[in-house]
């Protein structure tokens, strides 16, 4: 079993989200990744959560102990573009 | 398992607020939702409360009365759904553009409203970094913005466990009806609840909820994409629009617009977030209920969001994402009861206006429930008003 992260541990550094707010965000009923970046802002930064994600799926994980399977805990979606481009290079720079 | 007086389906804006204003009538009321509280239409938009979108008459009336009542609710409601009375601006790229919004902000102030013209030194004070070529624009401080999926949270943390019920991850799998076709339970895979009505609130999914009882709910799902900023200096302090997409809205006229902002129903829409991000908007095109981001549709976005804001061009995107309307072939929600089933309501098919309509519709549709006069005519909102309506 991983080690319990305390709750003033800073667990998405791009939005500063500590481990007692993602607890607090699965009080609320919060069920998986996405649930608990819409409650809290975790992943919802720069890195699309690539830094943070395990450390949430590992909270809620030791949080819902037999009530959640690594499908229904899940990731955040990946999306375009993967990482930070200037709206130039995707208008196209034309200007 | 339990009794309830109403059963809600959907937990997106349009459900959240109406379980809340039935449990705040004093009803017991359960909200049954497949996925998460605001796992789809509601947490994919953006969201804002105006008057300088609609119509003068009836539309600008509802507009305002819907912004009242978000400054109710952002003191009513504990948790905090980022309600800020911020302004909106409009800007016009031509002459023509100019022409027309004038025209339109006359009406608005002889309506009593609080919105003016301004000339581009004015909007070069509102906004910095907007471009220094537009011909003029109009500014409101009425209009307000907001988090969409806060105000779901907002909706449901108020009264849950004192008079509703979340059950979440739970799937409709039928809703029973008696012998004279009067609701009288729901079926879900997680069991069966007993009530005699139910409200679909299933928005883009309403017709899939509807099809259980061979109701044809012709909502069709209508795609946007937004792309986000990296968490910047403020770009923008408010919402701010493009006059020219409205154009034809509001005047009739035709306007000369670029083919390649047409082909994906380009216009141009910033708004500042919370996270000090700005959200960069968007497009309108039907393509089935897939949330892909295409390339073009970013391309153009991107281009037309550097038109009205040079600085975005060095500035990063960090995701885009998409998101969609409920879309009513004729522009209108159905908020009312279906005639041959008693007790089986309908509240869906806001398409973008649902985030700003969902006070009013919950107070409606808790009125139509409670059988008290309604606030609104109900009439254009009928389910009955439409053709076909059963499979």
């Amino acid at each position: 079993m991983a080690e319990y992260i305390d709750d003033d541990v800073l667990v998405c550094r791009c939005e500063e989200i500590t481990a007692g707010e993602i607890r607090e965000a699965i009080r609320m009923g919060a069920t998986d990744v996405t649930g608990v970046k819409r409650r809290t802002r975790a992943g919802m930064g720069l890195c699309q959560g690539r830094t943070c994600e395990a450390l949430v799926q590992q909270i809620l994980r030791q949080e819902l102990k037999g009530e959640a399977t690594p499908e229904s805990i899940g990731f955040s979606t990946p999306r375009t573009p993967q990482r930070p481009v200037t709206f130039g290079t995707l208008g196209g720079d034309n200007l | 398992m339990s009794a309830y007086d109403v059963i809600v389906i959907g937990g997106g804006v349009i459900g959240t607020s109406c379980a809340y204003h039935l449990v705040k009538k004093g009803y017991k009321v359960a909200l049954i939702e497949r996925g998460d509280i605001a796992s789809g239409t509601s947490s994919h938009c953006d969201a804002a409360a105006m008057i300088t979108d609609k119509m003068p008459g009836p539309d600008a009336a509802l507009g305002y009365a819907s912004i009242q009542k978000f400054i109710r609710l952002s003191k009513e409601l504990d948790y905090d759904f980022n309600f800020d009375q911020a302004g909106s601006l409009y800007v016009c790229e031509t002459d023509q553009e100019v022409e027309v919004a004038t025209g339109y902000v006359n009406d608005l102030r002889a309506e009593g409203y609080r919105v003016k013209m301004v000339d581009p030194y004015e909007m070069s004070q509102i906004e910095p970094l907007l471009a220094k070529d537009l011909k003029g624009g109009f500014w409101s401080d009425e209009c307000a913005g907001l988090n969409p999926f806060k105000l779901c949270y907002a909706f449901v943390e108020q009264v849950k466990g004192k008079g509703l019920d979340v059950f979440l991850h739970t799937k409709v799998t039928g809703i029973r009806l008696n012998e004279k076709n009067q609701v009288e339970g729901v079926d879900t895979d997680r069991g069966r609840f007993t009530t005699g009505r139910v409200i679909n609130c299933g928005g883009v999914y309403a017709p899939e909820i509807g099809r259980l009882n061979g109701l044809n709910i012709p909502i069709l799902p209508r795609k946007g994409v937004i792309l986000l900023s990296e968490a910047t200096i403020p770009v923008c302090h408010q919402k701010v629009q493009e006059f020219g997409y409205m154009v034809t809205k509001f005047a009739n006229v035709e306007c000369d617009r670029d083919p390649e902002l047409l082909k994906y129903n380009v216009a141009f829409t910033l708004e500042p977030t919370e996270g000090d991000n700005v959200m960069l908007g968007s497009s309108r095109n039907f393509v089935g209920y897939s949330l892909n981001t295409e390339i073009e549709v970013i391309n153009a976005i991107a281009k037309r969001g550097m038109r009205f804001f040079p600085i975005l061009k060095n500035m990063s995107c960090v995701r885009a994402y998409a998101g969609v309307r409920p879309f009513m072939e004729d522009h209108l929600p159905i908020m009312s009861e279906v005639d041959e089933m008693p007790g089986y309501y309908i509240c869906a098919g806001h398409e973008g206006d649902g985030i700003s309509m969902s006070p009013v519709s919950g107070e409606l549709m808790t009125q139509l429930i409670a059988g008290e006069e309604t606030e609104l005519d109900m009439e254009p909102f009928r389910f009955s008003r439409l053709e076909n309506r059963f499979l």
